[in-house]
């Protein structure tokens, strides 16, 4: 009985035993070996080069930092706005159906479209906005000039905080309103009962949003290389973007390789400090 | 009951490892097409396909009847991509690296030289030599130099363009009380401060940092030093000309700072929306000027005068990979994209300008006057160096100054500092 269960078990297991590594763990071992012998075709020896000269290079370090920016940026703000407007639209509201589809379907567009109209909005000439703003009295902004990051932000925040507002409405959802029933026997007012109740009771979601906010993040490269190209200068060069440029500009694919791998390193590091952290909260909690 | 009914069918047990099983193989057999596979020469497109890959502004109708017929001749499936740019050398030197190549591609500016010395696009006198489509004694010699190294042609021109075209509005400029347009750079700052209004710009600088070529060629300036490991020399001169395109945007305020993009049309579309007096382009803006705004009364004059007057080479030119199926059939098709009713007919419908001695002389081409315009454009090409493209770093040291530009034109960044930087890096990047 027990081997026809672990046959079984195996059976379900199979389709992702083979998939993972064909599609996952090959190519990251490819990667490897493209970072440590120079290139794709490359049969020289490099050893660890590319992985030193990668953490001594400034415009790394630069698309580095302005990464870890642009996902501090867009993922505090995009929790922010996203369980507001999950609170928002969990009441019994008019139409809260239909403001729910509407506010996740740039969630749904492709990031290429979103890209392309962004830029059309934001174009300080003939871009909507600036029109809308001169109709007003206001003076045009070059958003994309005086700003990039904190645009480019923006326009992420707007692409997904659909999707975190559904992660927090299903998560809102999922508390017992009974635990709200007793919190306001007991007295407690709306305010208490949210940063006592529903925070709290929301942690799994969050972390969950953070984990895969942050991943998304760190591996942006559509709007940057859509929006503005990587400028102006290299503004919003995140490090993906930074990445390609590497391999499809410069031709070097042995360094393009071991920066990806340093990213995948970096992406692992933070998924686990934040599932510790968020295992920790929910001991305490 | 049940079990006689589950004796004689499928059980709900047995099924469902059926299905798994049968989930099982078809991820493994999915997973097999998705390995890598020995590379088909023929681009993977098999045997009747002919793959071009192509610029999506360039895919005129006289190139598409062109490559319909020749696909009839041969009974051929001819599968013409086209991409912009970017994503057409990203995919190209992907394709390189896989070794599933195109037949025919046609190629930015100087690339062909750093694909061929790479070996990955083939030499094609020996082709040349061997049929007579005129080539190259009756193209430019300058469209020829800028795709040769160590004696080898590694691309034969499509088109051969000016950039430093002046287009402006003549009614705009009349208005302001000018009757003729500018010739020398202070008199082109004079029209631009004359015709800048309220929302109305005198002029409109581009994004693209390969737009101020033309400006540092008319200022006696080099963009690379390669022997001297320099950049925009003699470095002086290198910054007065930033100084001067940064003073009309950030001091004059006669031209709106561009945005950083991959799109180089926004001065084309300030000027199509009669936001803008003039622009400096080439001949690949008369189509979208006279389609989109044909009530614009368009000028368009030689290039301007700094210490001298210049304009910069552009255009694009086909080349052959060297793992192409049948160089040959390729070499066919160059012939017949490249001859000379081809040329006329391209221009005809788009105004685009030719690397064809005999397109120059013409009657079409001389008896127009904004052809023949373009063609005086085309005659004060400065050819600049293929040394880096033969190093294989052309494009890293343009993307460094891409970055630089953007620095100084779009966020008005402190000229001489900006400058120094870029060529700091630059001279790294040689080596």
């Amino acid at each position: 009985m027990a081997r026809r269960q672990a046959v079984t078990a195996w059976l379900f297991l199979s389709p992702a035993v083979v998939f993972f590594p064909l599609m996952f763990f090959l190519p990251i071992g490819s990667q490897l070996n493209a970072a440590l012998f120079g290139g794709v075709t490359s049969s020289e020896y490099v050893g660890a080069g590319n992985f030193t000269r990668a953490l001594a290079d400034p415009e790394v370090l630069h698309s580095f930092l302005i990464t870890l920016g642009f996902a501090a940026g867009s993922l505090v703000v995009g929790i922010v706005l996203g369980l507001l407007l999950a609170l928002v639209l969990n009441q019994s509201l008019p139409g809260r159906t239909l403001f729910r589809a509407v506010i996740l379907i740039p969630y749904l567009t492709s990031i290429s479209i979103i890209g392309l109209l962004w830029r059309n909005i934001l174009d300080p000439q003939v871009g909507i906005l600036n029109r809308l703003l001169d109709a007003v009295g206001l003076p045009g902004q070059a958003w994309l000039s005086t700003h990039p990051l904190a645009t480019i932000i923006g326009i992420e925040v707007w692409a997904t905080v659909g999707y975190t507002m559904v992660l927090f409405l299903a998560g809102l959802q999922g508390i017992p309103e009974v635990y709200f029933e007793a919190a306001r026997i007991d007295g407690a007012g709306p305010w208490r009962r949210f940063l006592h109740l529903t925070l709290p009771l929301l942690a799994p979601t969050t972390l969950f949003v953070s984990i895969i906010g942050v991943i998304g993040a760190l591996q942006q490269f559509a709007l940057p290389y859509i929006v503005t190209g990587g400028g102006p200068g290299n503004d919003t060069s995140l490090y993906a973007h930074r990445v390609f440029r590497v391999a499809f500009n410069d031709n070097q694919f042995g360094y393009a390789s071991a920066l990806s791998l340093l990213l995948l390193v970096v992406i692992l590091v933070l998924s686990v400090v934040q599932l510790k952290i968020g295992d920790r909260t929910h001991d305490g909690a | 009951m049940y079990s006689s009914l589950t004796s004689s069918r499928l059980s709900r047990r047995a099924a469902l490892r059926l299905g798994l099983g049968t989930t099982v193989l078809g991820a493994v057999g999915a997973g097999a097409a998705c390995a890598p596979v020995t590379p088909d020469t023929g681009g993977g497109q098999g045997e009747g396909t002919f793959t071009i890959y192509w610029n999506a502004g360039h895919a005129y109708d006289a190139y598409q009847q062109v490559i319909d017929q020749f696909g009839k001749d041969h009974d051929l499936v001819v599968n013409w991509q086209k991409f912009q740019w970017p994503d057409l050398t990203t995919k190209l030197v992907a394709d390189f690296r896989s070794g599933n190549v195109p037949d025919l591609v046609e190629e930015p500016g100087t690339a062909s030289i750093q694909y061929g010395v790479q070996g990955n696009v083939m030499a094609l006198d020996d082709l040349a030599a061997n049929t007579d489509i005129g080539f190259p004694d009756d193209f430019l010699p300058e469209s020829i130099l800028a795709r040769q190294h160590e004696g080898k042609t590694y691309a034969v021109p499509l088109h051969l363009t000016a950039n430093g075209l002046l287009f402006y509005n003549r009614t705009m400029l009349a208005d302001a009380g000018f009757d003729t347009p500018p010739t020398t750079w202070e008199e082109f700052r004079e029209v631009a401060l004359g015709t800048t209004r309220d929302d109305v710009s005198g002029f409109a600088v581009n994004s693209d940092y390969s737009y101020s070529a033309p400006w540092y060629l008319q200022h006696e300036v080099t963009f690379a030093s390669v022997e001297d490991g320099d950049f925009l020399v003699p470095r002086e001169r290198g910054d007065e000309v930033y100084e001067f395109l940064q003073r009309l945007v950030h001091t004059d305020h006669v031209s709106p700072a561009p945005v950083a993009t991959t799109d180089y049309s926004g001065p084309q579309k300030l000027f199509s929306a009669g936001r803008a007096a003039m622009f400096l382009t080439g001949p690949w803006d008369l189509g979208p000027v006279r389609q989109g705004s044909p009530d614009i009364d368009l000028g368009v004059a030689e290039p301007l005068t700094g210490t001298v007057q210049a304009s910069s080479m552009a255009g694009a030119g086909l080349m052959i990979p060297t793992q192409a199926k049948d160089p040959e059939l390729s070499w066919e098709l160059v012939g017949r994209l490249t001859a000379l009713e081809t040329e006329l007919a391209a221009t005809a419908a788009t105004g685009m300008s030719m690397p064809r001695r005999s397109w120059a002389d013409s009657p079409e081409v001389a008896g127009d006057e904004v052809l023949s315009t373009v063609a005086a454009a085309v005659g004060l090409v400065r050819a600049e160096s293929t040394e880096l493209a033969a190093r294989g770093v052309q494009t890293q040291v343009n993307d460094l100054f891409k970055a630089a530009y953007e620095a100084m034109i779009i966020q008005g960044r402190p000229v001489a500092e900006t400058l120094d930087g870029f060529r700091e890096q630059a001279r790294g990047v040689l080596g």
